[in-house]
């Protein structure tokens, strides 16, 4: 069954993307070893989806992920953000944006060795909010509590497991309650196990504060728990679907039968778009 | 406790050599300008082992063993005319040459006072020797630090000598009186005035002291006031309306004085409380010998090792965090909260490293009295050297901050 994606969306969404990325390009190096990581890709994402972004190694998923969160500048297309065109902002005003609206976590943890799980999540309300040291301390153990870690909060990266660093990483991410999470490959460096732990949680507590996340990931253990799945080859959208987790069903039944195409927004000049049945 | 210590602590290892580069500056510095303040003290040695509260002496003497010869009664009866001086006495000091035994030459410093018990010129170094101050009551006798016999030639007591062509015999040595480059020679006025080619009736310094609850400060200045420098007779005009017009060119200035003490010598007096006269002929041996150059550069240098090895321990902890500074930096974190992180870093490492010197530099001056060498650790010293090693460490901090530059979001994306 194919369904046109921008009635589905707005039917199951609402009509206002949180997130659109347009006809975006990044390519890298020059000359004869010019390579477009991303080509052409035009995507939108909705308030409160947890979107995966999928794709094998040198898809170009993480460039793509970087453009869409201001970290990586592209070199044709546009992303609005909450309405707000990032890549038309200056450095300072796109910190800014990214400091009250964005969160981020990363496959490598990138904890600071020294610093207690509670303390790393501290450190981004002091810094980030400037909340007080007291203020900063409640928010970090309100968030250790709904992260099962509220036990190991005295406890240094060195003493935690893989799983606890990154859902420490997690907190650090929620800490200033972000209207859009960027995850890549949150779950690479984890057993399944942990794997799932972490993505549960980061769903559930994503859902919670009303966050988007944007995930990138190859690692297909986490479709069932995605509201919408983008697909990605040699930099090209592949195709877009709705997964198995219902958008608004909290009591497990899909909305829609997984594997559903969406056609994306038409790209320039002509779709490059190639829909399995 | 703030982050950056939080990490100092846990990193500590890391941290380590920086801590113990900006210690080795913070000894350096006070090791070194403690041994020159300790050497250049000798210099001071008959000022500070006085009992005087206050010096009087030649028109702009520039240090105690620098004096020239004035008039002692009207030194005496000027310092006397004070009614808060309770005693007075004269005060023989300055360069004289010693003929050894076997024909060669060394230049000494020839101190004499008075020695009875209490006197203010006696030199304290005498004190543990009563037998030897007595002894030097008798006209021709000398003493003088016992390492200083190979120079002077002289093995034993009872050994005689010429100074300035008058003869003298050694009646015993004392310790803890050596002398900087000549040998401090310490006899009785009436001895003194020979060896030095002193006229009856002239003394180097007029020696006072305050009677009790009195200033010796309050006293100076007003002997200052009272023989106050005679305004320029060069120039009548200025001197007659110094305070409605003063133009004066600094060399007229100079000319004029030099006419009024050509005039009068004794027209105005130096006048000075004992602190002073100490630290004024010290800095005047400072400056005139550029020893503390010398010295100074050593300790610059040593800042710029410390200040190389603090900065590239910095560079390297926050290169080792890049990523984790890119996560907060991805984050939105302003990159100045990040540099005040690792400027707070350098503070401490700073702090920690100057806490770290001061037992050790107390133990090298404790080590460095064994041997016979002071270091006279004063406490502007100290607070001195503290202060520019916690600036050079900051400054370490601020060029470490180049590492921050290599923070770059997207390079976290895989």
């Amino acid at each position: 069954m194919i369904q046109e994606g921008t009635a589905f969306s707005e039917r199951v969404w609402g009509s206002d993307p949180i997130l659109q990325g347009l006809h975006l390009v990044r390519a890298f190096g020059d000359g004869g070893a010019l390579s477009r990581a991303v080509d052409d890709v035009s995507l939108e994402v909705h308030r409160g989806q947890f979107v995966l972004m999928m794709g094998p190694s040198g898809s170009g998923k993480s460039t793509l992920l970087a453009m869409l969160s201001g970290l990586l500048r592209p070199d044709e297309g546009r992303v609005v953000c909450m309405g707000e065109d990032i890549w038309s902002l200056n450095d300072k005003e796109r910190e800014q944006f990214r400091l009250d609206h964005c969160g981020f976590v990363f496959q490598g943890y990138n904890l600071f060795p020294s610093l207690t799980a509670r303390e790393q999540i501290e450190l981004v309300a002091r810094w980030g909010q400037g909340a007080t040291s007291a203020e900063a301390r409640d928010m970090a153990d309100a968030l250790l509590i709904r992260l099962n870690l509220i036990d190991k909060a005295h406890l240094r990266p060195p003493q935690l497991s893989g799983g606890e660093k990154q859902r420490v990483a997690i907190g650090r991410a929620l800490v200033k309650a972000p209207d859009l999470l960027f995850a890549d490959e949150p779950t690479s460096a984890l057993d399944w196990a942990h794997g799932e732990e972490v993505v549960k949680m980061l769903r559930e507590l994503a859902k919670d504060n009303g966050t988007t996340v944007v995930c990138v990931t190859h690692d297909h253990r986490l479709v069932p728990f995605a509201d919408r799945l983008i697909d990605l080859e040699d930099g090209r959208l592949k195709r877009q679907s709705y997964g198995f987790h219902g958008v608004t069903d909290q009591i497990g039944h899909p909305m829609q039968e997984p594997g559903e195409i969406q056609p994306a927004i038409p790209a320039k000049p002509t779709l490059r778009f190639r829909a399995t049945p | 406790m703030s982050y950056a210590l939080t990490t100092l602590w846990h990193e500590r290892q890391r941290y380590l050599t920086a801590i113990l580069a900006v210690a080795f500056c913070a000894l350096l510095g006070s090791v070194q300008f403690g041994l020159l303040l300790g050497l250049f003290s000798i210099t001071s040695m008959p000022v500070d082992n006085s009992r005087a509260d206050i010096w009087l002496g030649a028109p702009k003497v520039l240090g105690v063993d620098l004096g020239r010869p004035i008039r002692e009664s009207q030194a005496l009866a000027r310092l006397a005319s004070h009614p808060d001086i309770e005693r007075v006495e004269g005060f023989l000091q300055g360069f004289s040459y010693w003929a050894r035994k076997d024909g060669g030459q060394e230049l000494c410093m020839v101190v004499g006072s008075r020695l009875e018990p209490g006197s203010m010129g006696r030199n304290t170094a005498l004190e543990r020797y009563p037998e030897l101050a007595e002894a030097l009551t008798e006209p021709g006798t000398v003493v003088f630090d016992e390492s200083d016999k190979e120079k002077l030639g002289v093995q034993k007591a009872g050994d005689e000598a010429e100074v300035a062509g008058s003869r003298v015999r050694v009646v015993g040595f004392v310790k803890g009186a050596k002398g900087l480059a000549a040998p401090f020679v310490f006899c009785s006025l009436t001895t003194a005035r020979p060896l030095l080619r002193c006229f009856p009736g002239q003394i180097t310094y007029a020696l006072g002291k305050v009677k009790k609850g009195a200033s010796p400060e309050d006293v100076v200045a007003s002997l200052r006031r009272q023989y106050a420098p005679a305004p320029p007779k060069a120039d009548p005009l200025a001197s007659k309306d110094m305070g409605a017009l003063s133009i004066q060119t600094e060399s007229q200035k100079e000319a004029a004085e030099e006419n009024a003490l050509g005039q009068d010598s004794q027209a105005e007096l130096s006048i000075f409380t004992s602190a002073e006269f100490s630290r004024r002929t010290r800095v005047h041996w400072l400056t005139k010998t550029k020893g503390g150059f010398a010295l100074g550069y050593a300790a610059v240098l040593g800042l710029m090792v410390g200040a190389v090895v603090t900065s590239q321990t910095l560079y390297s902890a926050t290169a080792a965090s890049i990523k984790e500074f890119a996560v907060l930096k991805a984050m939105g974190i302003p990159r100045w909260r990040v540099s005040l992180h690792v400027m707070t870093l350098a503070a401490w490492v700073g702090i920690i490293g100057i806490v770290v010197a001061i037992p050790a530099v107390f133990s090298l001056a404790a080590v460095a009295e064994m041997w016979g060498v002071q270091m006279k650790l004063e406490a502007w010293l100290l607070i001195t050297v503290s202060v520019v090693t916690l600036f050079m460490a900051i400054g370490a901090g601020l060029f470490a901050l180049r590492s921050l530059r290599g923070v770059e979001p997207a390079l976290l994306l895989r």
